[in-house]
C-alpha cells in the first residue's frame, strides 16, 4: 500500500519503520510529520490504537508531536551503525508489557538519535529503553549518541504509542542477527500481551 | 563552451567521415561518445580477451556497457556492477562519492534488479596530509549519505593508503542486485517507433563529466563537471523504475555523457529523434548543448511502447516526479536532437558508436632492485601492524547502514568476505581486492594474484567463487610503460578468471589517473568476486587452546610485498601458482563443511604476521614455532613471517590432524597454538607484547581523523 492511500479505519495498529522519509531533508522526519498520512496516524494514536515508530519512525513521531521530546544530531555528528545493549525500563507499554528480560541486544543505525527533553522528570517517566552495558549498567560510557539519561526509546503515558532508535526487526532472525540473538522478535511478540 | 578531450587526429577523422565541419553541439556530442569513459577506445581490443561465458552467466558483457548477471539458482540471478568515481571525488569528495553510489544503483535497476548490497574500495594518500584526511572523511560521508538514505547496505570493502593517490584518490563502488532470471530488462531499444521517455529534472551540474573523467585532472576549477547527489530523488527513481520495469522495453541510466550518450547507446544502431525543449529542466535557461551533455543525477531513460507511455509516467507522477516523452526511435540510423524545431545535432549513429580503437605501444618498465637490507624482525612486525592498511576500519563502516534490508549475514569487519542472504535463502559471499604494490612490480602476476586472493577470501567463509567484475585503473594509456601494465594486468586477470571458472561478467576501465606532475598512479586493477556458499558458512571465532594450522608453501618471494613497501624493493616477484590457491581453497571449504574450522584467514598482504593479528585483537595470545612453517627458504625468518606467496591460509582448529591428513596434496603443518595471554605473540623463544599495536588498531582512524 502506498502512503497517500492509507486508511486508518482499516487497521488496529501501525508501524512506522526506519528509513529516510523524504530524504530526511530539513530535519529527520520533519517533512513526513507534516503529511496528511501522519494526521491519520495521530488519529489512531488518539483512539488508543497501537503506534510503533522505529528509528526514522521514532523521529517522525517526535516531530509530529505524538511523542514528547526531540531527536537531535548525534553528539559526534556522524551516522552510527552499531550493536548495543539496552536496559528495559518501563514494562507497561505495547511492546514491553510482561516482558521477561531486563537486558536486550539490538543494533542502532542513525545520525539523529540524541534524545532530548526539556523536562528531565518527564523524560524519566516516559523512557522505555536505555543504552547500557552488558550487565545492564546505565552509564555515560555506553551512550552512543549523547542521549539524555542514555534514553533509546520513549512511549506516551498510556503506552500505546512507542518510539525507539534501535532496530528490533534486525535482531529478529538468527541468521542475520549478531551472535544469533532474537531479542527484537521477543519485543514484537509483546504485542500479543497488549 | 565545454572543454573537449578529442585529439587533433580524432577531429580530423570526424571531419573526413562526415564530409563537413560539425556544429558546436555536434562536437560536444562526439566528444562525449568518443570519450574513453564511454567508448573504451584504448581498452576494448584487449577487453575482448576476458573469459565471459560459463554455465552461470545469464548476461555477459554487452559491448562492455552494462552490468553482468549470474544464475544463483531457483530462477534468480544476481546483477553485478563495479565503477569508480575517482575524478569527481578528487574535487568534491562528498558529492563525487555519493553520486558514485547513485550511479551504481541506477545501473542495477536498469536491469530491472533490486539493489541489495554495495561494496566500497577506497584508496587515498597518506593521512599525514590534511587534504587526504579531508578527502577520506568526505568520501565516507558521501557514500553513507547516499547509501544509507536509499536503503542499500554497504556490506564490505577496502580502505587503503599510499602516497601514489595523493592527488588522485580511487573511489570504487560495486553494486549487487537480484532479479528473476526471466525478468532482466535490456538497455537497448530493439524496435523503431518505441517512444523515448525521460524521468527527472536536467540541471547544470556534471557538464561534460565523461570527457572530464577521460583526461588527467587539470588543477583548474572543474567543479562544474561534478554532479550533485539527491538521494531522495534517487529513492523515488529506484522504487518506481522497478515498479514499471515490466511495462517498458528498455531502461538506461543517464550517467556518463548524459542524454546524448544515453539516447545514442539505447538506439544501438537505430536512429532517434529527440526534442530537447521537451526535457524537463531544473533551471529554465539551459542551452541545447547543455541539455545534451548535462550529467545531472537521478535521471533515467526508458524505451516505451506508445500506448504505455501514460501508464509509466503516471507512476512517477504519483510521487510528483517529472516524466516526459521526448522523442522516438527511427529506422534510419540517424541520431537527431532538435531544439525549437531546428536540428542541433544530426549525426549518423555509426559515426557516434564507432570511435577509432587504439592499441597503444607497450614498453616493459625497468625495475630498480636493491640489495636486501638488514631488517630487525621485531621492528618490522611493529611497523607493519600500525600501518593504517591493517588497522580497524570501524570508523568508516560504522557510518554505513550495513544491515538495512536485514539480509547481511557476515558484517563488515567480521571476516575476509561479506555474506548476504538471497531471496532463495542461498548465501552469497562477495569481496574486492587490489594490490597496487605488486602490480607496480609485475602487473601480470598481480592480475593473477588479485583474482586468486578474492577466491581464497571467499573460501574462508565457505563460499566458492562464481564470477567477477573488474575495474582497471591506470595512468595515461598513451604512455607505453603505463599501457604495458594495463595489458599485463588484464592478461593476468583473464588467465586466473579462466582457471577458477569465474567469468568476467562486467567491468570498467579508468585511465588518466595521475598526480599533478603527470606521474601515473601505481597500476590499480581491482576485482570483485561473488561466490555461493554451497553448504555451511563460517562465522570466524577464536577459542583458547585451538591449534594454528598453516596451509600452503611459503616461498622466498619478497618483492612487491608489504615488507618491501616499508623497506625498499628487493628479492623475487611472487609467482602465482593458481592450482595451489584452488586446492587449498577447496580444502578450507571442505573443512568448514565438516566442522573442522573455527577461524580461517588467507595469507595475503603483510604475510603471516598480519594474518595472525586478527586473533590477537580478539584478546588472545599466540605461540608460533617457525621451524614448523613449510618454506623453500630454510631458516629465513623474514620470508616465513612476511612472504605473500599465494595459495596459503591460516586455520584455527581443534582437529589439526584432519588437515595434515588431507588428500589434496596441500602442504599443511601445525605451527602453533592459541593461548589466553592477551595480545602476546610468541615467536619461537621471543615474546612480543603487542598491546600498543592492538590499542592502535582499535583507535587509529578515530584519533587521526576525528581527534576522538
Amino acid at each position: 500500500m502506498k502512503f497517500k492511500d492509507f486508511d486508518p479505519d482499516k487497521y488496529k495498529a501501525v508501524v512506522l519503520p526506519g528509513g529516510f522519509s523524504f530524504g530526511d531533508y530539513l530535519r529527520a522526519g520533519s517533512i513526513a510529520a507534516s503529511t496528511e498520512t501522519m494526521k491519520k496516524v495521530k488519529q489512531m494514536a488518539d483512539e488508543g490504537k497501537v503506534v510503533i515508530g522505529i528509528c526514522n519512525g521514532f523521529q517522525i513521531l517526535v516531530e509530529g508531536g505524538l511523542l514528547e521530546g526531540a531527536l537531535l544530531p548525534n553528539l559526534n555528528l556522524r551516522f552510527i551503525s552499531k550493536w548495543v545493549y539496552l536496559k528495559v525500563g518501563r514494562k507497561d507499554t505495547v511492546l514491553t508489557k510482561g516482558f521477561e528480560k531486563d537486558i536486550i541486544k539490538m543494533p542502532i543505525a542513525h545520525a539523529e538519535g540524541r534524545y532530548y527533553h526539556s523536562d528531565a522528570e518527564r523524560a524519566k517517566r516516559l523512557a522505555v529503553l536505555y543504552y547500557a552495558g552488558q550487565d545492564g549498567t546505565v552509564d555515560e560510557k555506553y551512550n552512543p549518541n549523547g542521549s539524555l539519561f542514555n534514553i533509546a526509546s520513549v512511549a506516551n503515558e498510556e503506552g500505546n504509542v512507542i518510539g525507539m532508535m534501535p532496530h528490533p526487526e534486525r535482531a529478529s532472525f538468527k541468521l542475520t542477527s549478531l551472535d544469533g540473538v532474537t531479542d527484537g522478535l521477543l519485543l514484537f511478540r509483546g504485542l500479543r500481551k497488549w | 563552451m565545454v572543454r573537449l578531450s578529442l585529439s587533433a587526429y580524432e577531429m580530423e577523422l570526424v571531419r573526413k567521415k562526415l564530409g563537413r565541419e560539425p556544429t558546436e553541439a555536434e562536437w560536444a556530442t562526439i566528444d562525449a561518445l568518443w570519450s574513453e569513459h564511454c567508448s573504451y577506445k584504448s581498452s576494448k581490443v584487449y577487453l575482448r580477451s576476458f573469459p565471459s561465458t560459463g554455465e552461470r552467466v545469464v548476461m555477459g558483457i554487452e559491448d562492455w556497457q552494462d552490468a553482468g548477471a549470474l544464475d544463483v539458482g531457483d530462477g534468480w540471478a544476481i546483477v553485478l556492477k563495479l565503477e569508480s568515481h575517482n575524478h569527481p571525488s578528487a574535487i568534491d569528495p562528498f558529492n563525487g562519492a555519493a553520486t558514485g553510489v547513485g550511479g551504481i544503483i541506477r545501473d542495477i535497476i536498469s536491469k530491472g534488479a533490486v539493489p541489495i548490497a554495495l561494496l566500497d574500495m577506497i584508496r587515498v594518500g597518506n593521512l599525514n596530509k590534511d587534504r587526504n584526511k579531508w578527502l577520506l572523511k568526505n568520501i565516507i560521508k558521501g557514500i553513507g549519505f547516499y547509501g544509507n538514505s536509499i536503503g542499500v547496505p554497504v556490506v564490505g570493502g577496502e580502505l587503503s593508503f599510499d602516497e601514489t593517490y595523493d592527488d588522485n584518490p580511487l573511489v570504487d563502488v560495486a553494486g549487487i542486485g537480484i532479479v528473476r532470471k526471466d525478468r532482466i530488462v535490456p538497455s537497448i531499444a530493439k524496435q523503431p517507433g518505441l517512444r523515448i521517455v525521460i524521468v527527472g529534472l536536467t540541471g547544470l551540474d556534471g557538464l561534460g563529466g565523461a570527457s572530464f573523467a577521460s583526461r588527467k585532472l587539470s588543477g583548474e576549477n572543474e567543479i562544474g563537471a561534478v554532479q550533485i547527489a539527491d538521494p531522495f530523488a534517487g529513492k523515488i527513481v529506484l522504487d518506481v523504475t522497478l515498479a514499471v520495469a515490466d511495462k517498458v522495453d528498455a531502461i538506461k541510466d543517464l550517467g556518463g555523457g548524459g542524454l546524448v550518450v544515453g539516447v545514442t547507446e539505447m538506439a544501438n544502431g537505430l536512429g532517434a529523434v529527440v526534442d530537447l525543449d521537451k526535457v524537463p529542466l531544473r533551471v529554465s535557461d539551459l542551452t541545447p548543448e547543455e541539455i545534451l551533455i548535462s550529467e545531472t543525477q537521478e535521471r533515467m531513460l526508458f524505451a516505451v511502447k506508445e500506448e504505455k507511455v501514460k501508464e509509466v509516467c503516471k507512476e512517477f507522477e504519483y510521487y510528483e516526479y517529472p516524466c516526459a516523452e521526448i522523442g522516438y526511435f527511427t529506422e534510419d540510423s540517424i541520431v537527431r536532437f532538435r531544439y525549437k524545431g531546428k536540428d542541433v545535432v544530426k549525426l549518423p549513429s555509426d559515426l557516434l558508436l564507432s570511435p577509432p580503437l587504439f592499441m597503444w605501444d607497450v614498453k616493459r618498465p625497468t625495475k630498480q632492485v636493491k640489495e636486501r637490507p638488514e631488517i630487525n624482525m621485531e621492528e618490522a612486525i611493529r611497523k607493519m601492524l600500525i600501518h593504517p592498511d591493517f588497522v580497524s576500519k570501524e570508523w568508516a563502516y560504522s557510518q554505513f547502514d550495513y544491515e538495512v534490508g536485514t539480509s547481511t549475514v557476515i558484517k563488515p569487519g567480521e571476516a575476509d568476505a561479506s555474506v548476504i542472504v538471497l531471496p532463495n535463502q542461498k548465501l552469497l559471499a562477495v569481496k574486492g581486492d587490489a594490490n597496487p604494490d605488486l602490480c607496480e612490480e609485475d602487473a601480470y602476476e598481480c592480475g593473477k594474484y588479485i583474482v586468486a586472493e578474492t577466491y581464497r577470501n571467499l573460501a574462508t567463509v565457505g563460499a566458492k567463487g562464481i564470477g567477477i567484475v573488474d575495474h582497471l585503473q591506470f595512468g595515461d594509456p598513451r604512455k607505453p610503460e603505463v599501457y604495458y601494465t594495463f595489458v599485463e594486468a588484464l592478461r593476468g586477470i583473464a588467465e586466473a578468471a579462466k582457471f577458477f571458472n569465474t567469468p568476467v561478467v562486467g567491468g570498467k576501465v579508468s585511465f588518466h589517473n595521475e598526480n599533478k606532475e603527470g606521474k601515473p598512479i601505481k597500476p590499480t586493477p581491482l576485482v570483485v568476486m561473488a561466490g555461493l556458499v554451497e553448504n555451511k558458512f563460517l562465522r570466524p571465532s577464536v577459542e583458547n587452546g585451538l591449534s594454528v594450522v598453516m596451509l600452503g608453501l611459503t616461498r622466498n618471494e619478497l618483492r612487491g610485498t608489504f615488507l618491501t613497501k616499508l623497506y625498499g624493493s628487493f628479492g623475487d616477484v611472487p609467482k602465482v601458482r593458481l592450482n595451489e590457491d584452488l586446492l587449498a581453497s577447496e580444502l578450507i571449504i571442505q573443512g568448514i563443511n565438516e566442522g573442522k574450522v573455527k577461524f580461517a584467514k588467507d595469507v595475503g598482504r603483510g604475510g603471516l604476521v598480519t594474518a595472525l593479528f586478527p586473533i590477537l585483537i580478539k584478546d588472545f595470545g599466540l605461540e608460533i614455532q617457525t621451524r614448523q612453517i613449510k618454506t623453500d627458504a630454510g631458516d629465513d625468518l623474514l620470508v616465513k613471517l612476511f612472504s605473500e606467496s599465494s595459495g596459503r591460509f591460516v586455520v584455527l582448529t581443534d582437529d589439526p590432524e584432519w588437515f595434515i591428513r588431507n588428500k589434496k596434496g596441500v602442504v599443511a603443518s601445525i605451527i602453533g597454538k592459541v593461548n589466553s595471554e592477551s595480545h602476546v605473540l610468541k615467536i619461537d623463544e621471543k615474546s612480543l607484547d603487542l598491546s600498543q599495536e592492538v590499542e592502535n588498531y582499535h583507535h587509529y582512524l578515530y584519533k587521526v581523523i576525528e581527534n576522538d
